[in-house]
């Protein structure tokens, strides 16, 4: 037990200091930038606090957060339970539910432009209808956007709950008397009420705190997160006063973690999962199934024009296909360097990521240390899902700045670690806590060593969550934008901070096919994944 | 009376159940005994009604019911897992149907019920403080409350063990008893079925191969599947059992000609 004790100890400590410098420094720096210069003052937030436009822009935030998060909350409840509680055909559910989590492989500035090229006065489908919409600047272009943006993760939680609840109460109610509602609500809502509220709170946290749509459609409906960005890199910039608003963007998301933890406690659990045969009922099937395919038309709308913009010649003005702006692109060799560092980025993530999740997940879920160790890995795993990209990355600026890893690969692997941490890490935890508890033991009587027990049983049973928590963070690396764009050099750009530079040089063209470039690889690396995934988990079940 | 004329099912042009014939009187306990996958479900789901028969006819008291909904049917069933709603404490989850029909059982016969199955000192507990033996008394009162016209029970025993299983045996008996109420059984477990029931419908492939008293079954078995999957596995807990007790006579099989050693 003693050496046992002192390899994970070893790996605790490694990921201690870690954090400690990638997230604690950085976060305690920005706090105390922000009133601190020349000596201890509130006048920074005093300044932001006073500031024309200030309230607008949090009051913004809030609304449009809000806003968009019921309505990407609902859709997502729609589709998942045209999955799970229609008879619909087994071809139509996998398709609606890869079309609701096709927005996670795109960046959301993508989704900006994507709006503006579909919406705008010269979009696709404006034209396609003969008139505008909406005016796709300010409130209507982010609705759009955030709600595109949050529907897969809110999807992906419902989806994931609605496996776990026993179909069979919906029986036991009807043959109990009740109506239609009273069962909807025991057998549906009731369990799921949890996970709605959790849906809505992860949505809106992520509306809150993204960039990359308000930099392509706010127009001048301002949000604390383009203010944050024109403080730090706008004309003039304030470092203080950034610190300032950064600070205060950590306060809603702080709080919406507080909210999912407690919420956690209301879930319901089932102990046992069972498939209940559904009743047949044709008015049902249908009316869910158009629900989604509306839905999903939404959602493909949008997107077409990546699909179209970049194969015609000038759009609007001139709509033969062409091939052109491929063959720009990729005899640009700027650009295909860029893909290269993404590529390169995003794989680096991936690796080091999955390592340093696994590694503490290991002491979380399959270690006799003290419970102090494992809450300490706990609570990072909470922060870094309360800090948002934005915060990450300007609190980086701050303190890596005039170091030699400034602008550097490493630091964008390390920020991207960190950032997205919390989820990989609870994969790792869930799928390790699920195995046999009594492997290390039996492999230690046999006279493995930690180390030989962890290679030869422990990862070849988590081989396909470790894939899954890889793949994760790869797709994830690929699509990011929010931290990166305050600490990507000039020559460690990657494929987002390089569609914002394009965005000022309007050269769209451009950007739809660097978008559809990532999407192309996000969906290759995700096939080939689930692929190998699968691919392990069945040999292991052989 | 129960009664189902040639049931047919079939699922994707398997054919599940063919031509079913079966008659149940009032206050008779039936038990549903087979191998997996040999239809016995199925013919639980078509007799609750929330599977169509594709072929055939149900009746109860003569009245059709092969197109009437569940709801309409008045029959309840217990689930092997239970389903019972976890959000609810135990009292709430007994008392649920009364909302819907408040007048399908008084105050007294729900009392009654609680103390019949034992569950007064579990009233004010969540359903996840609760043992498998408690979940399962728990669905029992809960589906007992709607006062059902034929109670089903999915492997009621299946989860529980040994002295719990007697308990709970003992409860359903009292029960079917008690309110003269037509009860079927689905169990995969030979030993279930012959203790429990008044007659047992065994099922393979899709056909009943039997369906007479336990006492038929054991002496006067219709078939050879009948002796090999049912009565040898009571044989040789029978056999193992007098080891145990040390009464080595071994009363060898002479039950069908069957040889087990």
């Amino acid at each position: 037990m003693k050496v046992k004790n002192k390899e994970l100890k070893i790996v605790f400590f490694a990921v201690m200091i870690l954090f400690a410098i990638f997230l604690m420094a950085p976060i305690i720096m920005l706090l105390v930038k922000s009133v601190w210069k020349d000596g201890f003052s509130f006048e920074f937030y005093a300044s932001v606090i006073g500031q024309n436009g200030f309230f607008t822009a949090l009051k913004n935030s809030f609304q449009i957060a809000a806003a968009s998060a019921v309505t990407a909350t609902v859709l997502a409840f729609i589709i998942a339970y045209g999955v799970h509680y229609t008879s619909l055909p087994k071809w139509f559910k996998s398709c609606i539910s890869f079309i609701a989590t096709l927005p996670m492989f795109l960046p959301t500035i993508t989704y900006g432009f994507a709006i503006i090229y579909s919406f705008g006065k010269q979009g696709l489908l404006t034209r396609l209808l003969g008139r505008q919409l909406f005016d796709i600047y300010g409130f209507a272009g982010l609705f759009v956007g955030y709600v595109i943006y949050t529907v897969p993760v809110a999807f992906l939680l419902i989806h994931n709950t609605m496996e776990f609840i026993d179909k069979k109460t919906l029986i036991v109610s009807k043959a109990m008397g009740d109506h239609t509602v009273s069962t909807f609500w025991i057998a549906v809502l009731r369990p799921l009420l949890g996970t709605l509220a959790g849906a809505f709170i992860q949505a809106f946290f992520l509306c809150f705190t993204d960039f990359g749509i308000p930099a392509s459609v706010g127009g001048n409906y301002e949000v604390i997160a383009t203010m944050l960005y024109n403080q730090m890199l706008g004309g003039i910039p304030d470092f203080n006063r950034g610190a300032v608003i950064a600070m205060i963007m950590l306060i809603p998301s702080v709080g919406s973690i507080c909210i999912l933890q407690i919420l956690e406690r209301f879930n319901i659990r089932y102990n046992r999962i069972s498939q209940a045969e559904l009743r047949k009922n044709a008015a049902r099937d249908f009316g869910w199934g158009c629900s989604s395919v509306l839905i999903s038309i939404f959602i493909v709308s949008i997107f077409a024009v990546i699909f179209v913009v970049p194969f015609v010649e000038e759009w609007p003005y001139k709509t033969g296909f062409s091939f052109e702006h491929f063959a720009e692109v990729f005899q640009d060799s700027e650009l295909l360097s860029v893909y290269g560092h993404s590529i390169f980025m995003a794989a680096c993530t991936a690796f080091l990521g999955t390592l340093i999740a696994y590694g503490a997940a290991l002491i979380t879920a399959r270690s006799s240390l003290s419970n102090g160790y494992k809450k300490a890995i706990e609570s990072i795993a909470l922060i870094t899902n309360a800090i948002p990209g934005m915060v990450l990355g300007v609190a980086y600026l701050f303190v890596f700045s005039g170091t030699s890893l400034q602008n550097t690969f490493l630091l964008m692997i390390i920020c991207n670690i960190v950032h997205y941490f919390s989820t990989p890490y609870l994969m790792m935890k869930n799928s390790l806590s699920k195995m046999n508890a009594g492997w290390e033991t039996t492999a230690m009587l046999m006279g493995d060593s930690w180390v030989k027990t962890i290679l030869r049983v422990v990862t070849p049973n988590a081989l396909s969550s470790l894939i899954e928590v890889f793949s994760y963070y790869f797709i994830n690396a690929m699509v990011t934008i929010s931290a990166l764009i305050f600490i990507a050099g000039a020559r460690t750009m990657v494929l987002t901070t390089m569609i914002k530079q394009l965005q000022y040089v309007n050269r769209f063209n451009e950007v739809f096919v660097l978008s559809l470039l990532i999407l192309a690889t996000n969906l290759i690396a995700k096939a080939v994944f689930s692929k190998l995934a699968n691919h392990k988990l069945l040999t292991s079940k052989q | 009376m129960l009664e189902l004329n040639n049931i047919k099912k079939s699922y994707d042009g398997v054919p599940v159940l063919k031509d079913i014939c079966l008659k149940v009187n009032d206050g008779e306990i039936i038990s549903i005994l087979g191998p997996s996958g040999c239809g016995k479900t199925t013919l639980l789901n078509l007799i609750l009604g929330i599977v169509d028969a594709d072929d055939g006819q149900i009746l109860y008291h003569g009245e059709d019911l092969t197109h009437v909904p569940m709801e309409k049917r008045g029959f309840n069933i217990v689930f092997q897992d239970y389903a019972l709603f976890p959000n609810l404490n135990v009292y709430k989850n007994i008392t649920y149907g009364l909302k819907n029909k408040p007048n399908v059982s008084s105050k007294e016969e729900v009392e009654e019920l609680i103390d019949l199955l034992g569950l007064r000192e579990h009233l004010s507990k969540r359903i996840d403080q609760l043992s498998g033996g408690q979940k399962q008394r728990v669905a029992l009162a809960r589906t007992m409350v709607m006062k059902p016209r034929i109670l089903l029970l999915d492997e009621p025993l299946s989860a529980l063990d040994g002295v719990i299983k007697e308990s709970i045996k003992e409860r359903i008996k009292t029960i079917a008893r008690e309110y003269n109420l037509t009860t079927i059984i689905v169990t995969h477990d030979p030993e279930e079925a012959l203790t429990l029931s008044d007659r047992v419908l065994i099922i393979n492939q899709g056909t009943i191969s039997q369906y007479a008293k336990p006492e038929e079954i054991v002496h006067k078995p219709k078939n050879d599947f009948v002796k090999r999957f049912i009565l040898n596995q009571l044989e040789i807990k029978r056999n193992n059992i007098y080891a145990l007790f040390g009464d080595n006579t071994r009363l060898a099989v002479e039950t069908g000609g069957v040889s087990l050693l």
